[in-house]
């Protein structure tokens, strides 16, 4: 993957590469939803499939940045829908305080993004997946954590 | 001012002994220096002269605690902070409360050597450490120095705002008169800060002392030690290092009490409390939590209010 991914920086035609982890009940089947209405948004998610947003560790998180996607999405199910009743709240609080730390690190906002998508929300995941897409575009390549490849402003 | 409080500690430790309701009393001794003291294990009541009390008892001791407490009764001497600890052991089930016998101790702020260098005390001359009232006394041979607490004790208690232990059987020594300073959000822009925690970063050797010293990180394999899963690579890189210490901020989060231990066991000096208190910070202003203060209340990310910040609103 990381050989993917910096190869892809080095490219002019630079399209920012997004790690998409999704809950399988809703936003998954969004996600399948808006494949199958045949709704285009570019294709520069990389989509992990996991039970319950509940399940999302953030060292799932901090690893895609760690290999250098531009940005992370979770998205799970809206409160109150969850396949396991309170999975999605546990992640809330998790994701949230994990948003916020990762701006404290110096990740842009625009790089990370937690949302809720219902398994009819199709429209929806696509627009999502542009608008994150072309939110990053602006911001630029992830020149990663590493000493080396950011610049020196201290 | 401390005289009192460690007469009392010893006291206390010699009863608890005697009538054989513990098996150890675990407190601070004299160290190798005189800014320095040592953990020690007092088993016998005669041995109860080795406990001491003064600006420079840095250990937080509840590390021992899973350890030592799980089948034994152990006597343990806290500060407000490492009581705190042994609140979050408690909750989280890895010591029973009933084989603990707390003696507590009031505390206006601790100093270790780097606080003590950055107020400008040479150490080699260090004979003796007190308080007096809002002062950190330094004994030296050309006679003592009053340093304010808030220039000379280290950062975690400077923003301190717990004095007296949350959790106790005995406490020891009145409440100190110490105002907190706040604790700073981080400055700069994203790419600065970046580049700030990629430079602190760099020096880490990752010998995970700081992880050995906490009394919250009790996992029986961490997750830096897994290699099913490889979380962390062994690679000298700083972004191994990178994922390391904010894997280790998340599993903190809402836990850290702030005692400052893996600060003070870093041998590189990595900032690791800043991460720390940022995370707190943050816990407070998104959850109202404070971590350590109630046996029956789970951390914060180990439960949920329906009102929570949620991402829709932010």
């Amino acid at each position: 993957m990381s050989e993917e991914i910096t190869e892809k920086k080095n490219d002019s035609n630079w399209k920012p590469l997004i790690l998409g982890i999704l809950c399988n009940w809703c936003s998954y089947a969004g996600a399948d939803l808006a494949g199958s209405s045949r709704l285009k948004h570019p294709a520069n998610l990389r989509i992990v499939r996991v039970p319950c947003s509940g399940r999302v560790n953030p060292l799932f998180v901090l690893k895609g940045f760690q290999k250098g996607f531009d940005g992370v999405m979770v998205l799970g199910c809206h409160p109150g829908d969850c396949h396991y009743a309170k999975g999605n709240y546990y992640a809330r609080r998790r994701i949230m305080l994990l948003k916020e730390l990762l701006q404290s690190m110096g990740i842009e906002p625009e790089r990370f993004h937690f949302e809720w998508v219902s398994a009819s929300e199709g429209v929806r995941f696509a627009e999502l997946v542009s608008e994150m897409s072309e939110k990053i575009e602006k911001v630029g390549p992830f020149t990663g954590v590493d000493c080396s490849k950011v610049p020196a402003a201290f | 001012m401390a005289n009192e409080v460690e007469t009392k500690i010893r006291e206390e430790a010699k009863k608890l002994l005697e009538s054989g309701e513990v098996t150890v009393v675990i407190g601070w001794g004299t160290g190798s220096a005189a800014f320095k003291t040592t953990p020690v294990f007092v088993e016998k009541p005669e041995d109860v002269e080795k406990l001491v009390w003064n600006p420079a008892c840095t250990n937080n001791l509840a590390v021992y605690l899973p350890q030592v407490a799980q089948h034994a009764k152990v006597g343990i001497v806290v500060k407000p902070c490492d009581s705190r600890s042994i609140v979050t052991l408690i909750q989280e089930k890895q010591v029973p409360k009933e084989n603990l016998k707390i003696i507590g101790v009031t505390c206006p702020g601790i100093v270790d050597d780097a606080s003590l260098k950055k107020a400008g005390v040479k150490l080699s001359e260090v004979q003796g450490l007190d308080w007096d009232t809002d002062c950190v006394v330094v004994g030296a041979p050309s006679g003592k120095t009053k340093l304010p607490i808030t220039d000379a004790v280290k950062e975690g208690c400077r923003t301190c705002t717990q004095r007296t232990p949350v959790i106790s059987d005995v406490t020891a020594g009145s409440v100190p008169a110490v105002n907190p300073v706040p604790i700073e959000p981080m400055e700069g822009t994203p790419e600065e800060r970046r580049a700030y925690w990629a430079k602190q970063f760099e020096r880490c050797i990752r010998c995970y002392a700081c992880r050995q010293v906490c009394p919250s990180c009790y996992c029986a394999k961490c997750f830096a030690d897994r290699n099913d899963v490889r979380w962390t690579n062994k690679k000298a890189d700083t972004s191994e290092a990178w994922m390391f210490h904010m894997g280790r901020a998340m599993h903190l989060a809402g836990r850290c009490v702030g005692c400052g231990e893996c600060e003070r066991a870093c041998p590189m000096e990595l900032p690791i409390m800043q991460l720390n208190r940022e995370v707190q910070r943050r816990v407070e202003a998104l959850f109202d939590f404070v971590p350590g203060m109630d046996i029956e209340t789970a951390p914060a990310l180990g439960q949920f209010e329906p009102e929570d910040p949620d991402p829709n609103e932010h």
